[in-house]
């Protein structure tokens, strides 16, 4: 079970978040749940190795304003960077920042269990 | 208090649509914006143009997403421009991207949220402030145009037209203003449906001329377009191109237009004078059955000159009595020989610089202008005062009757004005009597006949002026408190030679006839319309016949010679 205080020792900024949602803690809860239902991250992994650096930009802005909108700073910090690569399709190896996005969304999926 | 805001202070719910394919953001949006708005969704561009084409009377802004599938947050703004009607929903752009803003603001956005959200109450407060700019700003556009025509309304036709020249400081520009001839009339007799298509068929005509002729184009004082173009070289070809437009469109020819024209416009000029000049060149034609146009000239311009230097000198001119009451002889000629039975009191102006000048000319601008009671007072009590004079030295005097305008009647203290006067001046009410034109009791005349059965109760003798002219019926005659009846100088002018205008004067002596009350043909010159009117039973005479209007000291000698006590 999902909890702010799991949340807070995650790293999420949850003071912010919350406010974002007027203040109402279950409605903040609630969309973090959104976030743990959506599948785009494997989405965004196969994108950018399979070289289609404009579909991973596509994905990747989506995925940051999604994590950004609930303060998911450990996640959203490195979809910020390599949406920026991405926008300007630089040729670089993404494989590190890959993994940095794919261990937070594991660690944040372990709070809900 | 404005629409707008009445529906802002009861709060009347407001519809806010939310785009956005990402389910959370659209979530966190709703949430924020749902408080206050009732809030619809879509995912993409395309079901938002549903949306929005199926709401467009009822939603008042759209939150839009930039990146979407199917159709994209620019390709949507770019549809909703190009439609006149969805283009004046306003939409802010949500967007993380500082260049996106540029093209938005391109294609027609008004604002930006970034992404991620600001705080609940940034978002709020930008959502009201664009609802709220735009509502005032459809307002606005909603209250520059007449209803009816789609022209402008006069106020901002004028601020249109200043902002025109601010830009075009050395453009010659024209001032048209054209009448359609008796449309009272016409609403009267075909409907106000018909008398509307005319209206709107003029301003159809003038907005597809309107880039042509350099035209901005008002309805004003609902039968007047004003029209402010370019210097045109012929103006008459604009005045017979609206005329045929019209016969051709209504299918009726008996419809006739004026236009008055000030060419070439002074710019030093107000905008609102400028008009006022080609509508006295316009006011200088006469309501016929054909298409006419006068310029605002020279003559014009002096006329105009010299009416206002008139309008500033009523004041002076009254304390320096320079206003004199001239007395016309009534004579009874029922009897053997006439016999002096009244007077009318009439000014004149003898004008320091120009000598006498024509109640003709100073009257109507008296009247157009709110001053005419102020004069009309001066002459009454003239006129009292010097019948009391005569009564003194005389021992007795004929009734004097004095003008009464329309405009006086309304004046809450006309019977106390009278009456003191009567009473100050040592008089009674039959030594004067009061004359009202005709045309005075048909305009919406209940409370008219109310102050003037008042006056009639107080003891005045009501003689009813220039009648004829008016359009009184006999049932409405009947009812009418007059004592005399005064018939229109205009039948008695032509009536020897016009047998129509013999026949107008025998039916109103016919009709003082039958309401029992004597007639006064007034304007009598010869000894023909004399034996016309003596033979059809009229026992009152007044005109150069007997003598014009004299001045009082010439006057007395039509009070000594008289032999009707």
């Amino acid at each position: 079970m999902i909890t702010v205080d799991k949340l807070r020792d995650f790293g999420a900024n949850v003071e912010e978040g919350k406010q974002r949602c007027l203040n109402d803690e279950s409605f903040y809860i609630t969309l973090v749940k959104m976030v743990l239902g959506d599948k785009q991250i494997p989405e965004l992994v196969a994108a950018v190795n399979s070289g289609d650096l404009a579909k991973g930009f596509e994905i990747a802005h989506a995925l940051k304003g999604m994590y950004g909108n609930v303060s998911l700073t450990p996640i959203y910090k490195p979809l910020c960077e390599i949406t920026e690569l991405l926008r300007a399709k630089t040729d670089v190896d993404y494989t590190a920042l890959l993994a940095e996005i794919t261990q937070k969304r594991k660690e944040l999926e372990e709070l809900d269990k | 208090m404005r629409q707008a805001e009445l529906r802002r202070e009861k709060n009347l719910s407001r519809n806010v649509l939310i785009v956005d394919d990402e389910p959370l953001n659209r979530a966190l949006l709703g949430r924020i914006v749902g408080d206050r708005y009732n809030v619809l969704y879509a995912a993409d561009g395309k079901e938002a143009l549903d949306v929005i084409r199926e709401n467009k009377d009822v939603l008042s802004l759209v939150l839009l997403d930039i990146i979407m599938p199917n159709m994209n947050g620019f390709e949507l703004l770019a549809v909703l421009k190009g439609d006149a009607q969805l283009s004046k929903i306003p939409v802010i752009v949500l967007t993380s991207e500082k260049s996106a803003e540029i093209k938005s603001l391109e294609l027609g956005a008004v604002d930006f949220i970034p992404k991620p959200y600001d705080m609940p109450e940034v978002i709020l407060a930008r959502v009201r402030r664009s609802i709220e700019l735009s509502e005032d700003r459809n307002i606005i556009r909603a209250t520059e145009f007449d209803p009816l025509t789609g022209l402008y309304i006069k106020e901002f036709f004028f601020e249109y037209c200043k902002e025109y020249d601010h830009y075009h400081p050395d453009e010659k520009r024209d001032a048209e203003v054209v009448n359609v001839n008796r449309l009272k009339t016409i609403n009267e007799l075909k409907g106000r449906e018909f008398g509307d298509l005319i209206l709107k068929t003029i301003a159809e005509r003038i907005k597809e001329k309107a880039e042509e002729f350099g035209a901005i184009a008002a309805r004003c004082d609902s039968d007047n377009f004003y029209i402010y173009t370019k210097n045109l070289p012929d103006h008459e070809a604009m005045l017979k191109d609206l005329s045929d437009y019209l016969k051709q469109k209504t299918g009726s020819s008996k419809i006739s237009l004026r236009m008055g024209v000030y060419e070439d416009v002074d710019k030093n000029e107000v905008i609102e004078q400028r008009f006022d000049r080609a509508t006295i060149a316009l006011d200088s034609l006469k309501s016929g059955y054909s298409s006419v146009l006068a310029k605002y000239d020279s003559a014009l311009h002096d006329k105009e000159l010299f009416g206002e230097k008139l309008l500033g000198e009523i004041e002076t001119a009254i304390e320096e009595k320079q206003f004199k009451v001239f007395y016309q002889p009534k004579y009874d000629v029922s009897g053997e020989k006439p016999r002096l039975c009244g007077a009318e009191a009439l000014v004149r102006w003898l004008h320091p610089e120009h000598g006498m000048v024509s109640p003709g000319v100073f009257i109507p601008l008296f009247e157009k202008n709110a001053l005419v009671q102020k004069l009309d007072r001066y002459v009454w009590k003239e006129a009292a005062s010097q019948v009391k004079l005569w009564k003194d030295k005389f021992g007795y005097c004929v009734p004097v009757s004095v003008n009464v305008s329309r405009i006086d009647i309304f004046e809450s203290d006309i019977e106390s004005f009278l009456v003191n006067l009567i009473k100050e001046s040592g008089l009674s009410t039959e030594n004067i009597h009061l004359e009202i034109t005709e045309s005075a009791y048909t305009d919406d005349s209940s409370q008219l006949i109310k102050t003037v059965e008042t006056l009639r109760a107080d003891g005045f003798k009501i003689e009813m002026d220039d009648f004829g002219t008016g359009y009184s019926s006999l049932n409405m005659l009947t009812k009418l408190p007059i004592d005399i009846l005064k018939l229109d100088m205009a039948f008695i002018r032509h009536m020897t030679e016009n047998p129509g205008d013999r026949k107008m004067v025998k039916l109103v002596v016919d009709i003082a006839d039958f309401l029992a009350v004597p007639t006064i043909a007034e304007g009598v010159e010869s000894e023909d319309q004399l034996t016309i009117l003596k033979d059809y039973g009229c026992k009152i005479i007044q005109g150069y016949y007997f003598s014009k209007p004299v001045p009082a000291d010439e006057f007395e000698k039509f009070i000594k010679n008289d032999n009707c006590r």
